[in-house]
């Protein structure tokens, strides 16, 4: 079995993690009531592909390093030969999985559970709770 | 030397720790969920590099920047920490563009007000 082959199992389970993370973002933007969701899908898009050219300049650099230090060989036989560097080009599937799969795991964790974000959720909760009922928020 | 190569791991870590805090990013805007899915992360790579590993597709260097400990044949101790390095910085990036974008548009709608 070559490098490529294992690489397409794991990213397909990748894959798979992401399309379920997705549609449970689905339904819960369409359960939400239309705008509470807030950013514009716009920019979530750029935030991600500015996330991902950091991520695999910064793999090209230190896979690079990690290589040419001895800390890792490869099988010439049971890889492309295809190279960035000295670096082979199957391992950049370890960062695009990073970015696939970890903020996929991350929506699928969100569940049902009110927001616990203290940084973004709560105060927007707190803050229509007070424009709800003013006096109620200041007597606290 | 033969710790070299964790210290540096190891002192990557901390400063995704510092990022972090200092942000907000990941542990620090849900700790249990940024847990769970950092250990999702870490296995999910572990076994990936296991099977590459048994299938003889990579090996463990001769290097002396390495401890030599052993978690399983031609797996270093390195590696864990290196997959919770490359975990957190994913997702401080992650967290980290999506929070730099949006203050810099909340700055270009401030100018614009």
């Amino acid at each position: 079995m070559t490098y490529w082959a294992i690489n397409a199992v794991f990213l397909g389970l990748v894959a798979v993690t992401a399309a379920a993370a997705l549609l449970l973002q689905r339904v819960r933007t369409r359960g939400a009531r239309a705008s509470s969701s807030g950013r514009p899908r716009r920019e979530v898009v750029r935030a991600a592909g500015l996330a991902a050219a950091v991520l695999l300049v910064m793999t090209a650099v230190f896979d690079n390093v990690m290589i040419g230090v001895g800390l890792v060989g490869y099988d010439e036989a049971r890889i492309s030969g295809a190279k960035i560097g000295i670096a082979p080009l199957e391992d950049f599937a370890y960062a695009v999985a990073a970015l696939v799969l970890l903020p996929s795991v991350w929506t699928l964790l969100g569940g049902r559970r009110a927001p616990r974000d203290p940084s973004t959720e709560l105060p927007r909760a707190r803050r229509e709770r007070e424009a709800a009922a003013p006096t109620a928020g200041e007597a606290r | 030397m033969g710790v070299l190569y964790l210290v540096a791991l190891l002192v990557s870590i901390t400063g995704m720790a510092v990022l972090d805090r200092r942000f907000a990013l990941f542990f620090w805007r849900d700790g249990w969920r940024a847990f769970v899915t950092l250990v999702v992360g870490v296995v999910f790579f572990l076994v990936w590099d296991i099977v590459g590993i048994d299938l003889g597709i990579f090996f463990r260097g001769e290097t002396s920047f390495m401890t030599g400990v052993q978690l399983a044949p031609e797996l270093p101790l390195e590696e864990v920490f290196f997959l919770v390095l490359l975990c957190w910085l994913t997702m401080n990036l992650h967290s980290g563009t999506r929070l730099a974008l949006e203050v810099l548009a909340s700055r270009r709608d401030g100018a614009r007000a």
